[in-house]
């Protein structure tokens, strides 16, 4: 499957853009011609005498002037529409398929597009390829232009004609050439460019404090326009490189209006209309021209979603549900029993809870029903346990979909009471539309102690024999911790589930019966997802 | 104004074409003037085509140039109303002037030349035939109207219904990255069919915005196309001799065809025009963020003495983040912590102290109340900043006058002497990436900067995370020293730390 395939709605759209671009391209061909042989036919006309005015058919090419200029509007507007239809269609079933494939992908092995970088260019990409699509109707209208270019300078003669097609089937692959080799390096330098320039600011803004205090930005500012330069240059030559194909278009009109002048042989108005159409079809390729430059700056992006798009549908595995003894460390663990994992900030227990969970392949020693985390398939360990991470990882949405990730077709009862298990019931039940509020992208209207709450009540939902906590009561003042914690308490026990839990505050480690040293487990707490 | 260059070009083109076909009319055979008239015309128009460009990025990167010297020191040194990530402000400064430069090379030029460039068409035309000038001219009346009608309201429509719509579609961008937590919970199936769902909705929905967005450019389009038929109607029975009214001008063929060849010239312009016109709207985006950042900052007050730090009532409240009102005094020599578990807020509340980043409420003052002074103000990062150079330099960053004993008195001090003795002495060359450091090296580089440069206060960000107890202990024993004769504020979640402040602010 590539990037760029339409199914039949897309491809059905694009068909009715091609048509409306063909009509609109010979409209405008045949509207240059038409204009430049009636002109000169009505000189001759007019020249010999009131008799042959009198006997000249103008209303035919008069009204054929104004239809075609109906028929051009027309035509563009129908091509610009129906090609946007077509691409914005297929880019919704590629983003749509793309998703689906990305999100079949097991985790710990899949392409990692959580980071921010990764999804912009992946979103990047798409916008890329949207704009390609909605050119692709212009090539073929280029073609048909240039076609009856040709026929109607055969009017003039078929030396004319044959010239002009000679000219015409050498642009593309001229254009096409130029346009490589204009983008090519340019190219190159400019993302390599803007890569490094991205590099060395990101670590200056991470400086940013002390870059302030000692009043050190004009040495930054100086250093990074190093970096700016080069990006400034190489984007130059790519705009110049514009430049020399625009230019060589319009001086190749001139040479084709010029050859088709030479060598027409036939009366003036069919020669008028030959020099008008002759320069007409050479503009028209320009669509052409465009899409040779386009395609050259989104080859890349191309190729990184058709990567993508190969990417092997994996076979799921059905996983037993049956809780599964743990084991940490030297610490064997039977269903429903809870631990604490201590160590210094950094030392890995995040990475632990996070391999745990199945969103990484980091190598830890500890053990799921006997094997290695790395050992068991996504599914198992997506039965098994219930995390609800660091960053609380909201989705945007409602309240009631985030908790409904966790378990489809939840009832609001259940939703309440694991609401009320983490203090929230009073905060979310005093909002107006209460769990049809919408939270923004990073969470908005909770607090960062609130959303990491919504998270925790999310894993309760899940209903998995463990869950797994990273710093649940962090941002909370005591009385609400001391309250938490104890309805927590109460759950677990209520429900029989396990608990693995990161805290660096005293009340929830009093949850854990055990404790284990993060320094016993993380055998390799650096490696992070391929 | 360069594009200005093609339409003298356009024009020798229309005149050699006007000329051919008039001599062969007058059955005089070709004629190699009009040929070298069209050639002529051809290298003028690729000629100003080239040159358009080449000024066009010049300029656009000129402007660009400005952009990035006011912005880059604002966001890497100035103070922002909220802290940005590296992220974010990397957006900022590198892909939003991306956009700008995009907008300023295609849409501006385009727009500089939209106003002159059909007059100054309807000025050639008119030397052929005032007539066909003055239709050209005729049909802008029409062309505006429709512009407004089509364009203002139905484009002010649709671009609201066209942000909505951006949310929609923005879903697909959250869960992507959302997409390791929605595969832990299992609930990619549904999903990715609800992703589907949407992403097909806004797509329905974006075609009927479009629908009505389209129009302005039919407007356009139309108008082109009927300024050409109109000109061919009027001088094709004008040779006639055909007029409903008497003629008004005396009209050959080599006139009229002028007229005619000239004619799709008029709205080129603005076709240009309209060509750029995602440019520019994705160039305002960028510049509407970035004036945000560029705000200017109030002039600060004439600064006092230090005598001590005073906050009261210090608050901050960003999306995702609440701290404080927070209060607290630190003398002239003292040791205070704020405590708080990681990503709580502290390195934002050090920045809001330093005046960095701008706070929801409260005030930050010296002991007496007067205003803080900046320059009074050392900062010991998590990540000191290396610039390329010798390590006494990079020790010496903040005070460049230093003299070599006193910048190894301060290495000395912070317990680089035996690094820098290993290693070749102060004129150790370092990399921006500090290679060959180790991360406890490199906090004791950010701490004599800090020391050396002589400022009362010092702020110093978590100074012994992620080091080995023996490390930190130093570190810790430095700081209580230091604080024997300046005003030390840390910020810190190691309670070895926290035990050595005369007071402790948990956040």
């Amino acid at each position: 499957m590539s990037a760029l395939a339409l199914d039949p709605a897309g491809r059905r759209w694009l068909r009715r853009a091609r048509i409306a671009a063909i009509l609109a391209a010979l409209a405008g061909v045949l509207l240059l011609a038409v204009s430049g042989w009636f002109l000169t036919a009505a000189a001759l006309a007019g020249a010999a005498g009131p008799m042959a005015a009198l006997g000249f058919n103008y209303l035919i090419p008069s009204a054929a002037i104004r239809g075609l200029a109906i028929l051009r509007t027309a035509g563009r507007y129908g091509e610009r529409l129906f090609s946007h239809q077509a691409a914005l269609g297929a880019m919704a079933a590629l983003r749509a398929g793309l998703f689906a494939r990305l999100a079949a992908q097991d985790g710990r092995t899949g392409p990692d597009l959580a980071g921010g970088d990764a999804s912009a260019r992946l979103i990047g990409d798409i916008d890329a390829l949207e704009e390609l699509i909605v050119r692709e109707p212009v090539r073929s209208a280029s073609w048909v232009a240039a076609g009856a270019g040709v026929l109607l300078a055969g009017l003039a003669g078929w030396a004319a004609a044959l010239a002009l097609l000679l000219l015409l089937a050498a642009l593309p692959p001229l254009l096409d050439r130029a346009a490589r080799r204009l983008t090519r390096q340019p190219a190159h330098d400019a993302a390599e460019a803007l890569g490094a320039l991205r590099t060395r600011y990101v670590e200056y803004a991470a400086a940013r404090a002390e870059i302030a205090a000692y009043g050190l930005a004009d040495r930054v500012t100086g250093d990074l326009s190093r970096f700016a330069a080069d990006l400034d240059a190489a984007r130059a030559r790519l705009h110049r490189g514009e430049g020399v194909i625009a230019a060589l278009l319009a001086g190749y009109a001139a040479l084709a209006a010029a050859l088709v002048l030479r060598l027409a042989d036939a009366p003036a108005p069919r020669v008028a209309l030959a020099l008008l159409v002759a320069a007409g079809a050479v503009e028209a390729m320009a669509g052409l021209a465009r899409t040779a430059f386009r395609r050259a700056g989104v080859a890349a992006g191309l190729r990184r979603l058709d990567a993508l798009l190969a990417l092997p549908e994996p076979v799921a595995a059905p996983a037993s549900t049956e809780a599964m003894p743990l084991r940490l460390g030297g610490l064997d663990l039977a269903p429903g029993a809870r631990v604490a994992v201590t160590g210094r900030s950094g030392s890995g227990k995040t990475v632990l809870l996070e391999t745990l969970a199945g969103l990484r392949g980091a190598a830890v020693d500890a053990a799921v029903g006997g094997l290695a985390p790395a050992a068991c398939s996504g599914a198992m360990l997506r039965a098994q346990f219930a995390l609800a991470p660091q960053d609380p990882a909201l989705i945007a949405g409602t309240i009631a979909d985030n908790l409904r990730l966790a378990r489809p077709g939840v009832d609001r009862e259940s939703i309440w009471a694991v609401l009320r298990v983490v203090a929230l019931e009073d905060r979310i039940g005093g909002f107006p539309e209460g769990l049809d509020t919408r939270l923004g992208e990073a969470g908005g209207t909770l607090s960062g102690g609130e959303r990491k709450r919504l998270s925790l009540a999310r894993a309760l939902l899940a209903g998995r024999p463990w869950l797994l906590l990273d710093e649940p009561t962090e941002g909370l003042d005591p009385a609400t911790e001391y309250e938490m914690v104890a309805r927590l308490d109460a759950w677990l026990a209520a429900s029989n589930t396990g608990l693995v839990l990161v805290s660096h505050r005293r009340a929830p480690i009093g949850l854990a019966g055990n404790v284990v040293a993060i320094e016993d487990i993380a055998t390799s707490p650096c490696r992070t997802r391929v | 104004m360069t594009w200005l260059l093609d339409i003298p070009g356009a024009a020798l083109f229309a005149a050699g074409i006007a000329l051919a076909v008039s001599s062969l009319a007058a059955g005089e055979g070709l004629s190699w003037g009009a040929v070298a008239l069209i050639l002529a015309g051809g290298a003028i128009r690729a000629g100003a085509a080239m040159l358009a460009h080449a000024v066009a990025i010049r300029a656009a990167q000129r402007v660009v140039a400005g952009w990035r010297a006011r912005i880059f020191p604002r966001l890497l040194a100035g103070r922002l109303p909220r802290p940005l990530l590296a992220g974010e402000s990397a957006a900022l400064a590198i892909d939003h002037m991306v956009a700008i430069e995009a907008c300023e090379a295609r849409f501006r030029p385009a727009r500089a030349a939209s106003a002159a460039a059909p007059l100054l068409v309807a000025a050639i035309v008119a030397c052929a035939s005032w007539v066909s000038a003055t239709i050209l001219l005729v049909t802008l009346v029409p062309f505006a109207l429709g512009m407004i009608l089509a364009g203002s309201a139905a484009r002010r429509a649709a671009e609201r219904q066209l942000a909505a719509l951006a949310g929609l579609s923005g879903l697909f961008v959250d869960r992507i990255r959302a997409l390791p937590i929605i595969r832990h919970f299992g609930a990619e199936d549904r999903i990715a069919r609800q992703v589907a769902a949407a992403t097909r909705e806004a797509a329905d929905r974006t075609v009927a915005v479009l629908r009505v967005a389209f129009l302005s450019g039919a407007v356009l389009e139309f108008f082109a196309a009927l300024s050409v038929a109109l000109v061919a109607v009027y001088c094709g029975f004008a040779l006639l001799g055909l007029l409903p009214f008497p003629p008004p001008e005396k009209l050959s063929l080599g006139h009229a065809f002028f007229a005619l060849a000239m004619a799709p010239e008029f709205y080129l312009p603005m076709r240009r025009l309209a060509a750029a016109y995602h440019e520019k709207q994705l160039g305002d985006a960028a510049m509407a963020a970035l004036a945000d950042v560029e705000a200017p900052a109030p002039a600060p007050p004439p600064a006092a003495r230090f005598d001590g730090l005073r906050v009261a009532q210090l608050a901050i409240a960003w999306p995702g983040l609440r701290i404080g009102p927070i209060g607290f005094e630190l003398a002239s020599a003292d040791l205070v912590a704020l405590t708080g578990p990681t990503g709580s807020g502290k390195s934002s509340l050090l920045a809001a102290i330093a005046g960095q980043v701008a706070p929801a409420g409260g005030a930050v003052t010296t002991a007496r109340g007067d205003a803080l002074d900046p320059a009074d103000i050392a900062w010991a990062a998590q990540t000191p900043l290396l610039l390329p150079g010798t390590l006494a330099e990079n020790i010496a960053l903040a005070r460049p006058d230093a003299t070599p004993e006193e910048i190894a008195r301060v290495a000395g001090q912070v317990g680089l002497d035996a690094v820098i003795a290993a290693r070749g002495g102060l004129g150790l060359m370092l990399d921006h990436r500090g290679s060959g450091l180790s991360g406890g090296e490199r906090r004791r580089i950010g701490l004599a900067r800090a020391l050396l440069s002589r400022r009362p206060l010092l702020l110093c960000d978590e100074p012994t995370a992620d080091l080995d107890r023996a490390s930190a202990a130093a570190i810790v024993a430095l700081l209580r020293e230091v604080a024997a004769e300046r005003a030390v504020l840390v910020a810190t979640h190691d309670p070895a730390l926290a035990a050595a402040a005369r007071l402790v602010v948990a956040l």
